[in-house]
């Protein structure tokens, strides 16, 4: 079932029948690879880029999506690296790098989460020996904001049905109830949640399958893309 | 007695999973609440709320993992805050102290409610300043800890006079409505 804040795009291509294992080892490797890559002369951060977007289109992810995410972010990176081309070449060269690199990851990220179910990326963190209880915890959040966004959403039908005219103030003090509301509901909720928890065999944790294990093809893949990637950053210290 | 022991231990911790998930997620969904009104998240704090409220209904473990995975996991499903440049990890780290400071003591140390808070708020301050100084070091940023602590103090000012107001009346509204959640009284104190 997909989510509310998912990112997935449901689409034929090879990125998305990867395991998630191998395209968490090529971001990480990639995400590497930017933060190490020499900003002067920029070819490797340019290269980084075009493998990117190249991996983008081959996953066919909508370019309105990443483009929309990513001027969501002008903000912060934009308004530094504005107010850093009114500073020396220091100050100049600091917000170019830091813009760049900033751009970078989030468009990883956005990639990482448009070929993957959020949920699936999060079990897979759950099997990590460090961050179990983070990714256990990540579920948690996850699937309870699924809860919260219905409730959110029907409190905004009837709000558009019941007050259509009313003003800021009637709709503030009703948005502050409904706040309360829900928070008190999700408390009261959880208490039935975790009794369903046991019941289902908690034990500090839910029983999980044991894992598959990762197609040799596909470990391969994440670990050449990591090493291109990384390849790429280096030429530049090179050039 | 060792399974009815074992089985009251995951039901509590069953429970403050649970919780602490429904709070993160109130923590991702507020925030997008107030980008969409054009409240900025660095004024307002929306991200804290939640988190901090959880501090006080859950114990410190659960608090501290939350305040971690909420900023990273709002990252990267909403972009914001940002991993790069570093604030969703500056914001784990003090998400993770401000939580866990509250639920220590409040449930563990049984402080009052506002006394808890009160340091809740400051340990944050002084956590958000030695990861500031840690990360200007690593990033070799020129500005010092303290220069960003007081910028983010006065430009947080609104967000932490809301959680002054806020927290204490959410609090004792979900304690009003699930008595199990308020701290027990230590042994010999009625």
């Amino acid at each position: 079932m997909p989510h509310h804040l998912d990112l997935y795009v449901k689409r034929e291509s090879p990125l998305q029948g990867l395991d998630p294992r191998a395209k968490m080892l090529a971001a990480g490797g990639f995400v590497a690879a930017v933060l190490v890559a020499p900003m002067r002369p920029p070819w490797s951060l340019v290269a980084l880029a075009v493998l990117l977007m190249g991996t983008g289109t081959l996953a066919r992810v909508p370019a309105r999506l990443l483009s929309r995410r990513l001027f969501a972010l002008t903000v912060v990176i934009g308004m530094p690296f504005l107010l850093s081309r009114l500073g020396g070449e220091a100050t100049r060269a600091a917000g170019e790098q830091f813009a760049a690199r900033s751009l970078l990851v989030a468009a990883t990220f956005l990639v990482l989460m448009a070929t993957t179910r959020a949920i699936v990326l999060l079990e897979v963190a759950e099997r990590l020996p460090l961050v179990s209880t983070f990714g256990q915890m990540g579920e948690f959040i996850l699937r309870g904001a699924d809860l919260l966004a219905e409730e959110v959403m029907r409190t905004n039908r009837a709000w558009r049905l019941r007050a259509p005219r009313a003003t800021m103030k009637v709709r503030l003090t009703g948005l502050t109830q409904a706040s309360m509301s829900l928070i008190t509901r999700a408390a009261a909720r959880s208490e039935r949640v975790g009794a369903a928890m046991v019941l289902r065999g908690f034990q500090g944790r839910l029983p999980m399958a044991a894992p598959a294990r990762l197609p040799w093809p596909h470990l391969l893949a994440g670990l050449l893309f990591a090493l291109i990637s990384l390849g790429l950053a280096g030429m530049g210290r090179w050039l | 007695m060792v399974t009815k022991t074992s089985s009251q231990d995951a039901l509590s911790r069953a429970r403050e999973f649970s919780l602490a998930g429904l709070m993160g997620a109130l923590g991702l969904l507020l925030p997008i609440g107030f980008h969409a009104l054009g409240w900025g998240g660095s004024v307002f704090l929306p991200m804290h709320l939640p988190v901090v409220v959880a501090g006080f209904l859950v114990g410190p473990a659960a608090a501290a993992t939350l305040g971690v995975v909420v900023p990273i996991l709002s990252s990267v499903l909403t972009g914001m805050p940002p991993l790069a440049p570093p604030i969703a990890p500056l914001m784990a780290v003090e998400l993770a102290a401000k939580a866990a400071v509250a639920s220590l003591l409040y449930r563990s140390l049984r402080l009052p409610l506002w006394a808890a808070l009160a340091a809740a708020i400051v340990a944050d301050w002084v956590v958000l300043a030695l990861a500031a100084w840690l990360a200007a070091g690593f990033f070799a940023i020129e500005a010092g800890p303290l220069q960003y602590l007081a910028v983010v103090v006065v430009v947080s000012l609104p967000g932490t006079i809301l959680q002054l107001l806020a927290v204490p009346l959410t609090v004792r509204a979900v304690e009003r409505r699930v008595p199990r959640l308020r701290p027990t009284p230590p042994e010999g104190r009625d």
